[in-house]
């Protein structure tokens, strides 16, 4: 499905923003200003922002821990100063301070992130079924990485999809690594997509540092799950830059991953791949690149701000054991 | 006032709220065909889209029902057996449990677990397991479990308008139990005991077979020893104040469940009465329990499992 200019230009900002919003991430928890756990998405965040960015409000968005989900869910229109407020232990938070990095926005279709890795392919299957029964051409777009088809969960979550037709996208941002666990040596075949075809899951694989090829295989398969044709299965083939989380060495098995590895990844940098086409293709100047760049700058300092003024949750052990239970 | 047994008073809750909330449906493994009485007609009542049958794959199952939760469906879940929701406890029991607290308390997760549970039937380990005592732990859950036929129906009308997540089994024994059941809507609280039998000796806390249990030993010692007999029905939210208030009168206590002896909700409940009411007590608490060991098939349960005959040496112990 080709892209027109005004998709090419959203998603471009998008994957400005979250490059950015990246960076002040890594910043952050290397200088003790973030709570919990940083896994950088550096290199990565092409396909998050395909998967969110022509998604409806009530589509249902189900991030992953690389970059903790803010270019899934910045480009679907979510506010991400309450993301950071969240993550660093605030009252703003999204969830009030008390969940590190288990953000979630259920008026806008992220209704969970947790620690399980792969544990959201079965709330997945529900989510799904409410969007048919309702018949209202929501879909899920369900992000996860290679590492968490591993879990049997995934395994179930396709046989629903696919036995009953569920609007539920399988969007697979492989990037070969599960903390320093290869792919290779922990998975059978050489995509992981092929096992939707033991569901007859039409199965595509894209190449995940390419913004507009993995917006354009999004779009096939939102239109596809809206109209109730069922499931695809995306495997984005993207690059992690950095290491697992900030503080565990940068191995590949055992060993640290090569100099030479890191250049020839770097020559695959997601947003000096999408710079280059949108000035070949003359739909932005350099002087307006640098004013996106600019704005979203000022869009993380903004969000920095609001999440450093506001108060550190700290709720009284009372306080606390009064929202354990739903009035 | 007509009578009933303790599977058609859950169906008749079942029934009636599906009638009275369209949000509210029922998801398990042939429970369309029904494995249990209490699932029989519904589909035909309500429709496939109301009483789905999944394949044999219980994370996905139970996964349905979470993700229906949290975009504000009210699911029942039939997991058959009770022993069959620790083939999905991380979704059971942290994903859900924790999910309103921890999310900030921005949805809340209604979702009703039930099954069958219980020894005594021949089925061995994981068809007999009890779970009520490991969900006990959980935080974010309630737990019940229905000792007559009248409380069948009220605490599964409770359960099923509660805003949070329910673990309500109903034991395999008491099945066919008949009581006295209205015909009219009606809930029983949870948090509320019942004080089955009043007495000034001793107390026995104890529910459904165990419950029958005690009865039948607080009768046949009627006479010799005075027992109070107490169903806590709910043992989260477990009402205290009857308990303690109990003990006031008795000084006495006897703990029976069908859990294992270690870690058991009764374990908790002793410890809790040691803290709020040491100085009502004349004589160590007693427990009756399922010996820490797996349940075994065969014909052994009945010397092993909570019995008249135990609870009754519990009795005369304490009270010696």
């Amino acid at each position: 499905m080709s892209l027109d200019s005004s998709q090419m230009k959203t998603l471009f900002r998008n994957l400005v923003r979250s490059y950015h919003y990246d960076q002040m991430m890594y910043r952050r928890i290397t200088t003790g200003q973030l709570v919990g756990f940083y896994h950088p998405g550096e290199g990565a965040m092409a396909p998050g922002v395909a998967a969110g960015s022509f998604l409806n409000e009530d589509d249902i968005l189900s991030p992953h821990h690389r970059g903790h989900g803010q270019a899934h869910m910045l480009s679907k229109g979510i506010d991400l100063k309450y993301f950071l407020a969240e993550h660093t232990g605030k009252s703003t938070g999204c969830c009030q301070g008390r969940s590190s990095f288990h953000f979630s926005f259920p008026e806008q279709g992220v209704h969970m992130s947790t620690g399980f890795i792969g544990l959201v392919f079965t709330p997945a299957v529900g989510w799904g079924w409410a969007c048919k029964r309702r018949n209202s051409g929501q879909v899920v777009m369900l992000c996860t990485g290679d590492g968490s088809y591993g879990q049997g969960r995934a395994h179930e979550s396709m046989l629903y999809a696919a036995n009953w037709k569920l609007p539920i996208i399988f969007w697979c941002e492989n990037n070969g690594m599960a903390i320093h666990s290869t792919a290779e040596d922990m998975h059978p075949t050489a995509d992981i997509s092929s096992l939707a075809a033991g569901y007859d899951i039409p199965a595509v694989v894209v190449d995940g540092q390419d913004v507009f090829a993995c917006a354009e295989a999004a779009l096939a398969a939102i239109e596809r799950a809206r109209s109730g044709k069922g499931p695809t299965f995306i495997e984005c083939k993207v690059l992690r830059f950095k290491e697992h989380d900030v503080g565990t060495p940068d191995l590949a098995g055992y060993a640290p991953r090569s100099e030479e590895l890191h250049e020839e990844m770097r020559k695959r940098e997601p947003v000096a791949l999408a710079t280059e086409r949108v000035l070949a293709e003359s739909l932005f100047s350099q002087d307006e690149i640098d004013t996106i760049h600019d704005e979203a700058k000022a869009e993380v300092a903004a969000a920095e701000q609001f999440a450093d003024e506001s108060p550190v949750a700290m709720p009284s052990e009372e306080e606390l054991m009064a929202a354990v239970y739903a009035p | 006032m007509r009578e009933i047994t303790l599977i058609e008073a859950i169906q008749e809750a079942i029934r009636e709220e599906m009638h009275l909330d369209e949000q509210v449906f029922m998801v398990g493994q042939d429970i369309r065909g029904s494995i249990f009485p209490h699932t029989k007609g519904l589909v035909e009542e309500f429709g496939e889209e109301r009483i789905v049958d999944t394949p044999l794959a219980e994370s996905g199952m139970y996964g349905l029902a979470m993700g229906a939760a949290m975009e504000g469906y009210r699911p029942i879940v039939d997991f058959m057996f009770a022993g069959f929701t620790y083939v999905t406890f991380s979704e059971v029991s942290v994903a859900t449990g924790q999910h309103y607290f921890l999310h900030g308390g921005q949805k809340p997760m209604p979702i009703v677990i039930t099954a069958g549970t219980g020894s005594g039937v021949r089925l061995a380990n994981d068809h007999s397991m009890a779970v009520h005592g490991t969900l006990f732990h959980q935080p974010g859950w309630k737990v019940a479990m229905p000792s007559t036929p009248y409380d069948a129906k009220g605490l599964f009308k409770a359960a099923i308008r509660e805003n949070n997540p329910v673990f309500i089994p109903w034991h395999f024994q008491l099945m066919m139990e008949r009581g006295e059941v209205p015909e009219e809507d009606y809930i029983v609280p949870f948090g509320v005991a019942d004080v089955k039998r009043e007495g000034s000796d001793v107390t026995v806390l104890a529910n459904s077979l165990q419950l029958k249990n005690a009865l039948e030993v607080a009768e046949k010692l009627e006479g010799e020893i005075s027992v109070e007999v107490i169903d806590p029905r709910s043992f989260e939210p477990f009402d205290m104040d009857t308990l303690l208030k109990s003990l006031e009168k008795t000084n006495r206590l006897v703990l029976v469940d069908e859990d294992w002896e270690k870690g058991g909700y009764v374990s908790t409940i002793a410890a809790r009465v040691i803290e709020q009411g040491f100085d009502l007590l004349d004589a160590p608490i007693k427990r009756v329990t399922f010996p820490n060991m797996p349940i075994p098939g065969g014909h052994m349960e009945p010397t092993i499992m909570p019995s008249p005959d135990k609870i009754e040496a519990a009795v005369r112990e304490v009270c010696a």
